[in-house]
């Protein structure tokens, strides 16, 4: 995406008052409680395990920890996580892990 | 949304995935447009639930990614099937129960008849089965009640309404006959004769020809109605059929006591029951005397039979009736009354209700022993036609 485009695009958005993950290649998520999570936009399963689920977002990651995680589907670009999540740790593109 | 529609039916796979990427193999299916779902860390590796459909497109991917799959559990209606199809023989029992319980119950078992009185079941049986209707027929294969029926009707005469009615597989022919006029009897050709010498006072001839007038004089036997017609050359016998009355004289004989005595029941009675086996009687009941100065005293046996056999044993009633006597007195005119009632209801009772008693006269009459004797002449106006069949040899 050219300079000009992404600034035409935060114009747009900042006029239209559209939702940011419409236009953006930016992830919904969707927390209910701590039982059940559902991520859109997703990029994919980084790490896999019951204790810890990295997911890869269009820029950066998403880091979820907590117990007997598990996920319960994935369709496309829709995943939902089942279990006790205890901790969600949002890391942008700019952010080393 | 857990799983995808109809995954039972579809059928579903559990794997467990092995590898050094399980992640990558999980993105790969993903992008590929696999739908997994409850994917779950197990071991070292991760379990997920796959459509059946999809199980085999995974090849490519995991040779790929460098994973094993292991099959955990099979689900759903397809691997159902194939392990029906390893047992054929009970499978195929199954299925003939069903198919046989079907077959069974569109079927005919019973076929009944009600309301029939004059034509023959065997009948109508047989007139249903020409229409279709009998024991193990196709229910099918059978036509439209409505119109079975009014096939049956237009089929067996003497039918005016017939109703068909299937209930499950039993099927109720109800019938109503339709009212037919009464037969006549047949009759033998015959002569209508004077049963007893008599004077004709009336003749009224249905059929035959009337030989005697009224007012003339018959002796017993006399053809009265004749059932030849024709002269000696053409001659044709009928039935004679006719009303011949006539007067004729009873002479009665009549004694009419004048002392009468008659017992009548009071009401008052005592049972007694007794066990009867073999000669023996035990009374069971009914202990005591009566204290009836008059009574008589009816006995009753219950013996048990088993089939025509008769057992030694059963039940002895005894009733005791009290009875008393009433005596009465008539005087002679009532005595005379009496037996001259007696003998005019005699008159009717033989000779016909119609008869009519035209004149009575006591010839006789004497006192004696307390009795009175009486000679009564009637006269009577009564039928006289007896019928006397024709024999031709």
């Amino acid at each position: 995406m050219t300079r000009i485009g992404r600034r035409l695009r935060g114009w747009t958005n900042g006029v239209l008052d559209l939702p940011q993950d419409v236009l953006q290649e930016l992830p919904r998520i969707t927390l209910i409680g701590n039982k059940e999570l559902y991520i859109e936009n997703h990029r994919g399963v980084l790490h896999f395990s019951s204790g810890q689920l990295t997911i890869a977002l269009a820029q950066g990651s998403l880091e979820i920890s907590g117990q007997e995680l598990m996920i319960r589907n994935i369709l496309g670009q829709e995943l939902a996580v089942e279990g006790i999540i205890g901790e969600i740790r949002y890391k942008g593109s700019e952010e080393k892990p | 949304m857990k799983e995808p529609p109809l995954s039972s039916l579809r059928g579903f796979v559990t794997l467990h995935v092995t590898g050094p990427a399980v992640e990558k193999f999980i993105n790969a299916v993903t992008e590929a447009g696999i739908v997994i779902w409850e994917v779950k860390p197990a071991g070292n590796g991760a379990s997920l639930n796959l459509l059946l459909d999809d199980f085999f497109s995974l090849r490519p991917l995991l040779k790929k990614t460098g994973c094993r799959v292991h099959v955990t559990a099979r689900s759903g209606l397809p691997f159902r099937l194939a392990r029906l199809w390893r047992r054929k023989l009970f499978a195929g029992g199954i299925l003939l129960f069903g198919v046989m319980l079907l077959l069974f119950c569109s079927m005919v078992w019973t076929v009944r008849i009600e309301g029939n009185q004059r034509i023959a079941s065997d009948d109508l049986l047989a007139a249903a089965r020409q229409e279709g209707i009998y024991p193990f027929q196709w229910i099918w294969r059978m036509d439209e009640p409505d119109k079975l029926s009014k096939r049956l009707t237009s089929r067996i005469p003497g039918l005016s309404w017939v109703g068909v009615e299937r209930t499950g597989t039993s099927i109720t022919i109800q019938v109503v006959e339709a009212d037919q006029p009464e037969k006549r009897p047949l009759l033998s050709q015959r002569h209508l004769v004077s049963r007893t010498d008599a004077v004709v006072t009336g003749i009224y001839a249905e059929q035959g020809r009337p030989v005697v007038g009224i007012n003339s004089r018959v002796k017993k036997g006399q053809i009265l109605i004749s059932g030849a017609l024709g002269d000696e050359e053409n001659i044709e016998y009928v039935v004679a059929k006719g009303e011949v009355k006539g007067l004729v004289w009873h002479e009665y004989n009549i004694e009419v006591p004048l002392k009468t005595t008659s017992s009548s029941y009071t009401g008052e009675r005592k049972d007694r029951t007794y066990l009867v086996i073999g000669d023996w009687a035990v009374q069971l009941w009914g202990y005591g005397k009566s204290g009836f100065s008059k009574s008589r005293t009816l006995t009753e046996n219950n013996m048990l039979s088993w089939r025509s056999l008769q057992l030694p044993l059963g039940v002895m009633t005894e009733k005791e009736l009290e009875i008393s006597y009433a005596s009465s007195v008539k005087t002679e005119e009532e005595a005379r009354e009496e037996g001259i009632a007696r003998a005019k209801s005699d008159i009717l009772a033989r000779y016909g209700t119609d008869s009519t008693i035209k004149s009575q006269k006591i010839l006789h009459e004497k006192k004696d022993n307390g009795k009175v004797y009486m000679k009564v002449l009637f006269e009577v106006e009564e039928r006289i036609a007896e019928e006397l069949p024709i024999v031709n040899n």
